[in-house]
């Protein structure tokens, strides 16, 4: 292997001792557990439709109770109703007071009479009372001489959205780009301290003098940002496919369809932002000569990070608008807007083309940072005063 | 063969390394040697390509080195680390790669290293878990996995037992039979003089002598022992020698020239009986504290 690309095997060991390192593990197992908690809640929640058992006493009540499910349904609602026939109408009452029917429906005069328990039900009541009184009006139309039809006639009203998917699309948007946000400010977080912290290791231990005696230290550098950003993209992506696999199989595929273009765009922005600043994470590395000296030498960087991700989420308009075109900010802002359908097709395109060259330069001046400061070993620097002596 | 030219480090207003020139020829074992701050280090960085050069050169074979050349030499530097987590084996693999290995080589090159020094079966222990002399020793290895066609060694003996000690110079020497060039650093003068074929020795960044050992010792004035039957007092009344010191029957004086060492004995036979007459041959400890005065 030539010196060119020697930084295969420096990303090679990165990515071994990672997946060989307890916490890196632990801490990826712990993130698959909440989404599929998360998710789990979510059925658990969503799929738990509403039956209701209702106690009668007649085949005209089991009619109605069959009938007002069919409204229900109809109608959307989460309500199933089931008729529990029972001997008599005291039956009736005792099978709601002994809790094994949620509510009763006798014949009360020329009516109906729907008993429960100790609360109301006003779904319940909602489609059993149209049902009844539909039935109602149809017996009375027909004594007179008429028709349910011809009663009704002028009376249907038909209720149409614009924008049927409208308010509920911007709350989906919202909720995936905090989603997107706050996975790219965990790892870039999570992968960054991981980064300084193995590059002021080979540091503090000296072993750097023998690594830069063997290969170039911008291949030391490479293989470090490569190795851990195949790792971040690994990690991101095995959350991705199971958050996604998780709302197919529980049937937010609707959600899934809304949010498919923001994933799109958010991984090969996720890709550009993290490389540029997991490339600064090595600077932070740098510049500490031990360990302790990355909490202040990293002070400026974890500000850096949770800039991107409080202007990626909380930003709108035009603020955001301009966010989206800025490297680094875009990695957040522009996905956000994609998801949100307020972006042209060429705009995440341009951005895209914006971050990739800031990246570049980013990338070219964390080179002379990193190698300027990787071997000044008497003291800590400051990022400025790591690019004065590069100079 | 490393040649080092003109080799000059400043570090802001101060000269560390200033216009340094030596060589360390094909299978010679050369010691680099000079009090703390001399810029031994410095300059051994330079050579490593890990600290930039002020000014001069370093030449491998009569041209400029490159990189790819200064990947195939091994250096041990003179602060020792490797990873303390990592298991022994799996980083002189890494570092042996690195250095252009593959990874089967390394591995093997490895084991065969780690046997040597009576580590084989801590392959696959943490390197923290090792003594300070065993981890010495790894860091030895990891100086010479990849066979290295040049060894740069800052303070290779420092820290080893005596032990230890033999089988790092039996692997130099191995080394230098093989005509690989080694220079190395060290505070143990007298290790220095039994070892090497060349000394270099450097102050307050300056080389102030080099050559042979032997060369060395006999570049200054050689003294003489004289010892006789009586008072020797009489030596100070010869007008061709220069008396260093006389104490009763013993003195010690300088001559001249080779052929007065017959002269001075024709004389103290003359005056009595002579029991010894000894050329007094300094060591390189006494040359360097000359040099270095």
């Amino acid at each position: 292997m030539t010196t060119g690309s020697v930084w295969r095997i420096v990303a090679a060991r990165e990515i071994a001792v990672k997946l060989r390192d307890r916490n890196f593990l632990v801490s990826t197992g712990l993130m698959l557990v909440l989404i599929i908690v998360g998710l789990g809640i979510q059925v658990f929640l969503g799929g738990k439709s509403q039956t209701k058992t209702v106690a009668v006493a007649s085949p005209a009540a089991s009619s109605i109770v069959t009938q007002s499910g069919k409204t229900a349904d109809a109608a959307g609602s989460d309500l199933e109703l089931k008729a529990k026939t029972v001997a008599s109408t005291q039956a009736v009452d005792q099978a709601v007071k002994d809790g094994k029917a949620d509510a009763g429906l006798v014949p009360q005069g020329k009516g109906w009479r729907l008993i429960g328990k100790s609360s109301r039900n006003t779904e319940l009541a909602t489609y059993v009372g149209q049902t009844v009184s539909t039935q109602a009006i149809a017996r009375n139309a027909a004594a007179a001489g008429t028709s349910l039809d011809a009663l009704q006639q002028g009376a249907k009203l038909q209720y149409d959205l614009l924008q049927p998917k409208g308010d509920d699309n911007t709350t989906e948007a919202r909720v995936s780009a905090v989603a997107f946000g706050f996975l790219f400010y965990l790892a870039a977080l999570l992968f960054g301290m991981a980064i300084a912290n193995s590059v002021v290791e080979e540091k503090q231990n000296r072993i750097v003098e023998i690594i830069a005696s063997a290969i170039p230290l911008r291949q030391l550098l490479i293989g470090k940002v490569v190795g851990n950003t195949v790792l971040a993209i690994a990690q991101v992506g095995l959350l991705a496919v199971v958050a996604v696999g998780g709302l197919v199989v529980t049937d937010n595929a609707g959600l899934l369809s809304t949010i498919a273009g923001g994933i799109g765009w958010f991984l090969p922005f996720f890709l550009i932002g993290f490389l540029a600043l997991a490339s600064l994470w090595a600077v932070v590395g740098a510049l500490a000569t031990r360990m302790e000296d990355v909490q202040s030498t990293s002070a400026p960087m974890t500000s850096l990070v949770m800039a991107i991700f409080l202007g990626g989420i909380l930003a709108t308009g035009g603020l955001l608008k301009i966010l989206s075109f800025v490297p680094l900010f875009s990695t957040i802002a522009m996905p956000a807007r994609v998801v949100s359908g307020d972006a042209s097709w060429w705009e995440p395109l341009a951005s895209l083309g914006i971050a990739a060259v800031g990246a570049y330069y980013i990338l070219r001046m964390a080179e002379r940072m990193y190698r300027s400061s990787l071997m000044q070993t008497s003291r800590k620097l400051s990022f400025r005063q790591a690019l004065a002596e590069s100079d | 063969m490393l040649q080092v030219d003109q080799l000059t480090r400043r570090f802001g207003e101060v000269t560390a390394v200033d216009h340094v020139s030596f060589t360390v020829p094909d299978g010679l074992l050369v010691g680099f040697v000079g009090g703390n701050g001399a810029g031994k280090t410095t300059t051994m960085r330079m050579i490593m390509g890990v600290l930039g050069i002020s000014d001069g050169e370093v030449r491998w074979n009569d041209a400029p080195v490159t990189a790819a050349e200064r990947r195939t030499f091994g250096y041990m530097p003179e602060e020792r680390g490797l990873y303390p987590k990592q298991p022994v084996v799996d980083q002189l693999v890494y570092l042996g790669q690195l250095q252009g290995l593959s990874a089967g080589e390394a591995r093997s090159s490895a084991d065969l290293l780690l046997d040597r020094f009576g580590l084989g079966g801590r392959a696959k222990d943490k390197l923290e878990s090792l003594s300070l002399g065993n981890q010495q020793r790894v860091q030895v290895i990891a100086a010479v996995i990849a066979r290295p066609r040049l060894l740069v060694l800052d303070e290779p003996f420092s820290g080893l037992d005596p032990q230890a000690v033999d089988d790092m110079v039996e692997l130099l020497r191995e080394f230098t039979r093989d005509g690989v060039p080694v220079l190395f650093s060290s505070h143990q003068l007298d290790l220095v003089e039994r070892l090497c074929d060349r000394i270099v020795i450097l102050s307050r960044g300056r080389v102030v002598a080099d050559g042979a050992a032997d060369d060395l010792r006999h570049s200054g004035p050689v003294r003489h022992r004289l010892v006789t039957g009586g008072d020797v007092g009489w030596v100070r009344d010869l007008g061709w020698l220069q008396v260093v010191d006389v104490a009763g029957d013993r003195a010690i004086v300088q001559l001249a020239a080779p052929q007065d060492t017959d002269r001075l004995l024709a004389e103290a036979m003359r005056r009595g009986s002579v029991r010894e007459l000894a050329e007094l041959v300094p060591s390189v400890a006494d040359i360097y504290r000359e040099v270095t005065a």
